[in-house]
C-alpha cells in the first residue's frame, strides 16, 4: 500500500521510502504503547526535517507545496525556523494557539492560500516582514508539521472510542426488539389502502357490499351513498386500512376530518389515536400525535360511519416533521398488514454533533434517567405485545420442531408451559439487546434470578427487560471489544441499518458463518435491500445537505405574495422525492443527485414556477428548466433556504457548497455581521452588496473561498425563481473556488458548478468521509490513515454509487482495522479533520 | 343545618357504631369537624331495579328493608333511601343514554350519531359531571387537593367509548374512561413505587456488569464507565431516599384476574379493595364505581343466571321467573355497595378520627328506574356513610323531584355553594331539602 507522504505499510509498520525509517505498528501492552509513542515522536520529528530538506518529500504531504518546491535546498527560506522566529509565540509551537491568540491553527485551505494570507497579514501589524517566498515557506512547512488534516492525525492520532448507542439507534433497536420476534414487513409497490364499504352503520359483515382499494382517504359523498344501487345515503360506513409507509423520523401528528364519525388506529390496534365514533356536537377535526421512526412500516386502520347526518365525507391527513398539514399521500399508504412495533417515545437528552456527526461519547444523568424511563416504557410496552410475542414463539418451535426428530421434541416438554415460555422470551430479549449469547454467569443474573425472585412469570419478564436495557452490555457499542464474529454483525447492522443484528445476521454470527470478506459482503448487501438501509442513506443526504437547519421557510409577503406555507412544505417534499428515486434506485448515483435534470412538481408548485401542468396534479417527474437547472444544486428548496426572506444569499449558498457538498473546513466568522440590507444600497446588485460588504480582509480571508460558489447560483431569486436581471442589471453568474490542490475552477451558472462538483474528487472525499462519520460514529482516521483515500477512490470506481460505498464504508468499521487504544493511555483527546463538519 | 348533637344522637340509635361515636363527639366538642376529611363515592349498576323488592314501604326513621338492599341491613342506620327523585332530563338520545350521560352531568346530550333502541340518535352529555365538579372544587383548595383528586373505576366496562358507556365528564363532550383493570388501577396507584423497588433491585447488576466492563476498555474509555457508574449510585441513593409516598403497604393483588364475565366478582373486590386503599393512602377524596354501563349484559352465572341482565331487564312484570331473577342480580349489586361499606367502617381513618366510613358518602345510583319501562322516573338512589352531614338512617319519599337537586345537594355537603347544577331549568327549587 503506498501513503500519501512516502510512506508504505507493511507487516513490521509504516516505512518511509526515502530514509527506510521504521514506524512500527502498537502492540496492545502498555511497554508496546511506550515504545510506539516514542518511535512515533521521532519519527514525526524525522519526517519533519526531511520536509525542510528533502526536495519532493515534503510535497507529497502538502500537494500545493510541488508547485513551489525549488530544486535547490540550500536556496530555499526555512519555514521551519521563519515559523519558530516569528510565529510560534502567539500561535504555539505546533499552532495550538496560546493566551494572546487562543484560536488553533488547522484546516484544509492549500498552501497558496495560506502563503497569500501569511503575505498579506503576517505578521500581525508588519505583514511586510513575511511575503513571497518566506510566506510559502512558512505555509508549507504549517502545512504538514500540524495545519493539515492529515498532520492532525499524525500530531493527535484519533482512536476508535468506546460510544454508547446514539438515540436514534436506543429507539431503532427496541423497535426490533419486539419485532425481531415476530415479522417483518416488507411494504409491497402496491399503495393506497384496502377500503370496505358497508351499507350498515356498523362494519357488519353481511352488510359489506363492496371492497377496493383507495389511494386516499380524501371524499365528500355531500348527500349522497358511494353506491347509490346498493348503499342507501342515510347510513354507510367505510373501513380502510394497510399500512403507512414512514420515510423521516419524527413525531407525526394525524388530523381526521368528518362531519360524521371515526376512529383511527396507528400503530396500536387496541387504542384508538383519535376515537371521534360518538359524533356530539359540531366538532369536525380530531387530531391525534404519534412518534415514528424512518424506514419502517406501521399498522394503521380508519373506520367510519354516516348515520343520518345531511352530508358525508372524510379526509385522513397528517403533518409530517417539518412539513405542512397534507392529506397522507398515497406513495405513504400500502393496503398491507404490519405488526405493531415497540416505538419509545421517552425524550433523550439530544446527541453531541459537535464533530458533524451523532455520537455517543458522553453520558449525563439526564440521559441516564432518560434510559431508566425508557427501559420501563419499553417493559410496559413489551408486555402489551406479549401474547402475540408468545404465539410468534410457538410458531417459530413448531417450525423448528418439524425439523427435528421425534426423540429430540420429546425432550422439549417444557416449552408448552406457558412460564417456560415466557423465561425463553426473556432470555432471547437479553441475547438480541446485548448482541450475543448470553454466558452463564449472565444467564444467571440476567434470566434465572430474575425468574427465581418472583412467582409470577411476567413480573420476571419485567425485570428482567429493564436489567437488560439497563445493562452496559446493551447500552455500549461492542462493549467488551472482542472483535469477533458478534461484534462484526454489530458493527455491520447499526452501520447500515442503525439497529441491532436481525436474526438471520445474528445466527450467521454464531455458526461461523461471517468469517469471510465474501460472507461479510454478501450479509451487508442483504442488508442493504431493508428499507431502513434506504432510509438511512436518505437520512444521511439529509444531513449532508444541512437540510436540519432549513425548518421554517418564510418569504417577505410584498415581495412574494404567492409564496405560502404551503409552498415551503411542497419543495421539501419535491426535495424528498428526488432523494427517494435516488435512493431507491439500484445505481443511487452521487453524480445523478448532482446534475439530472428532472424536477418533482405538482400542480401548485408548477403554477408557482408557471411550469404548465394541471393544478391538481399530484407530484410528478419534469424536466424543469433544464437548461439551468441541474440536480439538487438548483433544487427550489435549496435555493429558498439559504435565501434571505427577500434577497438571495451567495454566501448562505456558499457555505451549503463548500462546506456539505465539498466537506471543507470553515471556522466561524472571527465577528458577527448583520447583512446589510438592501435598501440601504438599492442600486447595488445581491452579488455586488456581498462582495462589498465581505471585502475586509478580516472577512475576505474566508469569503474568498465561499462567495465564488455561491455566486454561480445568483440566476435564482429568494424562492428559486430563474432570473436573468436584478436591479434592471444582467445577473453576473460567474463563480469560482479553489480546490485543495490550489487550482482554480471557474464556473458560471448552475449547471457548470453542478459538472464541477460531479466531477471533482473532493466532492466524493467529502461524502465518503462524511457518509463514514454517519455511519460509523467513529472518526475515519481512526481506521488507517489511507482509508479516506480508499473509500474516495472506490466510489470513483463504482460509478458514484452510494450503495456500494455504504457496503464498503460497513465491511470495513466492521472487520475494524483501526485502532481502540492509543492517545487514551497518554490522556489526549483524539482530534480529527477538526471543524470541517461542524454547522 | 342539622346540629352535629342531633346528628350523634342519630348515631347513637346504633349500638354497632358505639367506639366510633365517642371518637366522634371529641371532635364535635372541640369544633373541628370542619377539617375533616370528606369524600364521595359514586357506584353504578344498570338497567333499573325491581321497585316492589327495593323501595321500603315506610317513609321515615322506621323502615323495613326490602329483599335488595337486605344486604345492607348492618348499616340500615347509616343509610338514605331517596324515592321520587327523577331523571327529568330530555332532548336527545333514548332513556338509557339520557339515564346514563344526565345521571351525573343533569344536562342534555349533545345531538350526535348514536342511535338508541328508540328516539333520536346523541352525542356526548353536554356539561361537567358532579363527580368531577366536586373533585376540581376540592382540587382547588390547597387543605383539599390530593394526587389524582377523583378516581374512576370500572368492572367489565366494555371496550368502546358511547354514550351507554360513560357516565363521568370533565365537561361538553369530555367523557372520562373509568378503569376497569384492577391491573392497570394499581399501577396508576402504585405503580411508581413498585417501579422503584425493582429498579433498585436490578442497579446491583448494571453496576457490577459496568466495573467487569472497565477492566476491559482502555484508560481513556474508562473514564466514561466510570461517570456512569456515578450516575447508576446516584440514581440508586436518590430512589432509596426518597420519601414513601405513604407508610402503608401497598396492596398485594391477585395475580392473572383476566377481563372476562365470569371473573366479575373478583374483579369487583379488588377494584373495591383497590379504592378503600386509595382512600387511606388520600390520593383522591372522590371516586367512581361503575359496574359495567347502561344496557349493561353481565351474565351472573355465580348466581346460577345465564341470561344477561339487559335481557332480563326488559321482561314484564308478570314474569315472576324473570323478575326473580332480577332481583337476586340487584342484590349482588347491592352487596357490592354492603362490601365496600364494611371495609369503610372497618378501616381506621388515617390520622383522624373513626372510621373511612364517617368521613365518607356513597351515593348508588342507576339510569333507570325500572327496565322493562325504561322509565327515568324513581331512579333506586341509595345513600350509605356519613362523610356530609346528612341525616342518615331514613327512608325519604320525594314528590318527582329532580335529581339535579340532589347533585347540587351533594355539592353543598362538600361546602361547594353551587346554586344549580346541570340545566338550570330543574334547580327553580333550590337544593334537595330533608337530607339535612
Amino acid at each position: 500500500m503506498r501513503l500519501k507522504s512516502g510512506l508504505t505499510l507493511n507487516a513490521s509498520g509504516m516505512v518511509h521510502a526515502e530514509t527506510g525509517l521504521v514506524f512500527p505498528k502498537p502492540d496492545r501492552s502498555a511497554a508496546g504503547l511506550r515504545y510506539w509513542h516514542l518511535c512515533f515522536a521521532m519519527y514525526a520529528s524525522c519526517i519533519l526535517n526531511l520536509a525542510d530538506t528533502v526536495a519532493g518529500s515534503a510535497a507529497v504531504v502538502a500537494p500545493a507545496a510541488e508547485a513551489s518546491a525549488v530544486d535547490s535546498p540550500v536556496d530555499r527560506p526555512n519555514g521551519k525556523e521563519i515559523y519558530a522566529a516569528r510565529c510560534a509565540s502567539c500561535h504555539g509551537e505546533n499552532g495550538e494557539g496560546s493566551p494572546a491568540v487562543p484560536q488553533p491553527l488547522f484546516g484544509d485551505r492549500p498552501t497558496v492560500d495560506l502563503a497569500d494570507v501569511i503575505s498579506r497579514t503576517m505578521p500581525d501589524g508588519n505583514p511586510e516582514e513575511c511575503v513571497g517566498e518566506d510566506a510559502g515557506a512558512v505555509a508549507e512547512y504549517m502545512q504538514q508539521a500540524f495545519y493539515s488534516p492529515e498532520a492532525q492525525a499524525r500530531l493527535h492520532p484519533p482512536r476508535i472510542e468506546l460510544s454508547r448507542l446514539t438515540v436514534s439507534q436506543y429507539r431503532n433497536a427496541l423497535a426490533d426488539l419486539s419485532a425481531g420476534f415476530r415479522w417483518f414487513a416488507r411494504p409491497s409497490t402496491s399503495r393506497g389502502l384496502k377500503a370496505e364499504y358497508y351499507s350498515s352503520r356498523n362494519n357488519r359483515r353481511d352488510r359489506r357490499v363492496f371492497e377496493q382499494i383507495d389511494r386516499q382517504v380524501n371524499f365528500q359523498f355531500g348527500a349522497f351513498s358511494p353506491d347509490g344501487e346498493k348503499i342507501s345515503e342515510e347510513e354507510f360506513s367505510v373501513r380502510w386500512q394497510g399500512s403507512l409507509i414512514v420515510q423521516e423520523s419524527g413525531s407525526y401528528e394525524f388530523i381526521l376530518q368528518t362531519e360524521n364519525a371515526g376512529r383511527l388506529y396507528v400503530n396500536d390496534p387496541a387504542n384508538p389515536l383519535i376515537d371521534a365514533w360518538v359524533r356530539s356536537g359540531s366538532d369536525t377535526e380530531f387530531r391525534g400525535r404519534r412518534y415514528l421512526l424512518a424506514g419502517r412500516i406501521y399498522p394503521i386502520v380508519l373506520e367510519w360511519f354516516k348515520f343520518k347526518e345531511a352530508t358525508a365525507s372524510v379526509q385522513l391527513l397528517w403533518k409530517p416533521p417539518h412539513r405542512q398539514q397534507e392529506c397522507i399521500p398515497s406513495r405513504n399508504l400500502t393496503p398491507e398488514p404490519s405488526p405493531r412495533l415497540l416505538i419509545v417515545e421517552t425524550p433523550f437528552p439530544p446527541d453531541d454533533r459537535s464533530s458533524g456527526y451523532e455520537r455517543g461519547n458522553f453520558v449525563s444523568r439526564e440521559w441516564d434517567d432518560a434510559t431508566t424511563n425508557a427501559a420501563i416504557e419499553a417493559a410496559d410496552k413489551m408486555l402489551e405485545l406479549l401474547p402475540s410475542l408468545i404465539r410468534a414463539g410457538d410458531d417459530g418451535r413448531r417450525r423448528s420442531r418439524a425439523n427435528r426428530s421425534d426423540a429430540e421434541n420429546a425432550q422439549k416438554p417444557a416449552e408448552d408451559d406457558e412460564n417456560e415460555k415466557i423465561r425463553i422470551l426473556a432470555a432471547e430479549f437479553s441475547e438480541r439487546a446485548f448482541r450475543r449469547p448470553l454466558t452463564d454467569d449472565q444467564r444467571t443474573r440476567y434470566i434465572d434470578r430474575q425468574f427465581e425472585s418472583t412467582a409470577d412469570p411476567k413480573e420476571a419478564l419485567r425485570r428482567v427487560i429493564l436489567l437488560t436495557l439497563k445493562s452496559p452490555l446493551f447500552l455500549y457499542r461492542e462493549p467488551e471489544q472482542k472483535n469477533d464474529a458478534f461484534d462484526r454483525a454489530s458493527v455491520l447492522s447499526f452501520a447500515l441499518l442503525n439497529s441491532i443484528p436481525d436474526k438471520s445476521l445474528f445466527e450467521a454470527a454464531g455458526s461461523g458463518k461471517l468469517e469471510t470478506d465474501k460472507q461479510l459482503r454478501d450479509q451487508a448487501w442483504r442488508l442493504m435491500a431493508d428499507p431502513r438501509a434506504q432510509s438511512r442513506l436518505k437520512e444521511f443526504l439529509r444531513s449532508w445537505m444541512n437540510l436540519d437547519h432549513l425548518h421554517e421557510i418564510d418569504k417577505d409577503k410584498t415581495a412574494f405574495p404567492d409564496f405560502t406555507a404551503d409552498i415551503a412544505s411542497d419543495m421539501r417534499t419535491s426535495l424528498e422525492l428526488l432523494l427517494d428515486k435516488v435512493t431507491t434506485s439500484e445505481n443511487a448515483s452521487l453524480n445523478e443527485l448532482l446534475t439530472t435534470d428532472l424536477t418533482f412538481l405538482n400542480g401548485r408548485l408548477g403554477q408557482f414556477y408557471g411550469v404548465s401542468i394541471s393544478n391538481e396534479a399530484d407530484f410528478e417527474e419534469v424536466r424543469f428548466e433544464p437548461d439551468q437547472r441541474s440536480g439538487i444544486i438548483s433544487h427550489p428548496f435549496l435555493l429558498s433556504g439559504f435565501s434571505y426572506q427577500r434577497a438571495s444569499s451567495p454566501i448562505h449558498r456558499g457555505v451549503f457548497v463548500f462546506r456539505g457538498v465539498l466537506g471543507r473546513a470553515l471556522k466561524p466568522p472571527p465577528v458577527a455581521v448583520a447583512p446589510a440590507a438592501p435598501d440601504l444600497a438599492p442600486d447595488l446588485t445581491t452579488r455586488e452588496r456581498v462582495h462589498l460588504q465581505t471585502s475586509p480582509e478580516m472577512c475576505a480571508n474566508c469569503h474568498r473561498m465561499i462567495n465564488g460558489l455561491g455566486f454561480s447560483l445568483e440566476n435564482f431569486d429568494a424562492v428559486g425563481r430563474y432570473r436573468e436581471t436584478e436591479q434592471r442589471k444582467q445577473v453576473d453568474a460567474q463563480g469560482s473556488y479553489l480546490t485543495r490542490t490550489g487550482e482554480l475552477a471557474q464556473f458560471s451558472g448552475a449547471k457548470e458548478l453542478a459538472e464541477f462538483l460531479a466531477s471533482s474528487d473532493e466532492t466524493r472525499r467529502g461524502v465518503s468521509r462524511q457518509l463514514f462519520h454517519f455511519m460509523v460514529q467513529q472518526p475515519v482516521m481512526a481506521y488507517g490513515p489511507e482509508t479516506l483515500n480508499e473509500l474516495s477512490q472506490f466510489l470513483s470506481q463504482h460509478q458514484d454509487n452510494l450503495k456500494h460505498l455504504m457496503v464498503e464504508i460497513a465491511c470495513r468499521a466492521a472487520t475494524g482495522q483501526g485502532t481502540q487504544t492509543s492517545e487514551a493511555e497518554n490522556g489526549a483527546s483524539g482530534v480529527v479533520e477538526p471543524l470541517t463538519e461542524s454547522p | 343545618m342539622k346540629t352535629r348533637r342531633a346528628f350523634l344522637k342519630q348515631l347513637g340509635l346504633s349500638t354497632a357504631v358505639l367506639p366510633f361515636v365517642s371518637n366522634l363527639s371529641s371532635l364535635a366538642v372541640s369544633g373541628t369537624e370542619s377539617l375533616r376529611k370528606q369524600r364521595l363515592v359514586i357506584m353504578f349498576s344498570p338497567n333499573g331495579t325491581v321497585p316492589w323488592d327495593f323501595w321500603p314501604d315506610e317513609e321515615g326513621e322506621q323502615f323495613t328493608l326490602k329483599p335488595i338492599l337486605e344486604p345492607l341491613r348492618d348499616f340500615q342506620n347509616r343509610m338514605l333511601v331517596l324515592k321520587g327523585v327523577c331523571d327529568k332530563v330530555r332532548g336527545d338520545g333514548d332513556n338509557h343514554m339520557r339515564g346514563m350521560g344526565c345521571l351525573l352531568t343533569g344536562i342534555e346530550l349533545y345531538p350526535g350519531n348514536i342511535q338508541g333502541g328508540s328516539d333520536t340518535p346523541a352525542g356526548w352529555a353536554s356539561g361537567i359531571s358532579i363527580d368531577q365538579e366536586i373533585a376540581a372544587w376540592l382540587q382547588s383548595k390547597e387543605e383539599t387537593r390530593t394526587r389524582f383528586g377523583s378516581l374512576e373505576f370500572g368492572v367489565m366496562v366494555p371496550d368502546r367509548a358511547d354514550t351507554w358507556t360513560r357516565m363521568s365528564y370533565l365537561g361538553g363532550n369530555k367523557p372520562v374512561a373509568p378503569i376497569d383493570d384492577p391491573y392497570q388501577m394499581f399501577r396508576k396507584l402504585y405503580g411508581k413505587k413498585a417501579e422503584r423497588e425493582q429498579l433498585v433491585s436490578i442497579l446491583d447488576d448494571v453496576e457490577l456488569d459496568l466495573k467487569k466492563l472497565s477492566g476491559i476498555v482502555s484508560r481513556g474509555d474508562r473514564q466514561l464507565l466510570e461517570e456512569h457508574t456515578t450516575f447508576v449510585r446516584e440514581m440508586e441513593q436518590r430512589l432509596k431516599s426518597e420519601p414513601q409516598e405513604t407508610g402503608h403497604p401497598v396492596p398485594s393483588l391477585e395475580p392473572g384476574v383476566s377481563e372476562e364475565n365470569d371473573n366479575i366478582p373478583q374483579i369487583a373486590k379488588m377494584q373495591l379493595d383497590l379504592m378503600v386503599n386509595s382512600f387511606v393512602n388520600d390520593f383522591a377524596r372522590v371516586a367512581t364505581f361503575q359496574i359495567t354501563n347502561s344496557v349493561g349484559q353481565p351474565k351472573m352465572r355465580w348466581l346460577g343466571i345465564d341470561e344477561g341482565h339487559h335481557e332480563l331487564s326488559h321482561e314484564p312484570d308478570e314474569n315472576k321467573e324473570a323478575h326473580a331473577k332480577l332481583t337476586k342480580i340487584n342484590t349482588w349489586y347491592a352487596e357490592q355497595l354492603a362490601y365496600l361499606t364494611r371495609r369503610l367502617a372497618e378501616t381506621p381513618e388515617p390520622g383522624g378520627q373513626g372510621s373511612l366510613l364517617d368521613n365518607t358518602l356513597i351515593l348508588w345510583g342507576n339510569e333507570l328506574g325500572q327496565g322493562n319501562s325504561h322509565t327515568l322516573n324513581n331512579i333506586p338512589f341509595v345513600m350509605v356513610g356519613n362523610g356530609l352531614d346528612f341525616r342518615m338512617g331514613r327512608s325519604l319519599q320525594y314528590p318527582k323531584v329532580p335529581h339535579n337537586r340532589l347533585l347540587v345537594a351533594l355539592a353543598h355537603g362538600f361546602g361547594h355553594h353551587i346554586e344549580s347544577f346541570g340545566n338550570p331549568e330543574f334547580c327553580k327549587d333550590g337544593v334537595l331539602t330533608g337530607l339535612v
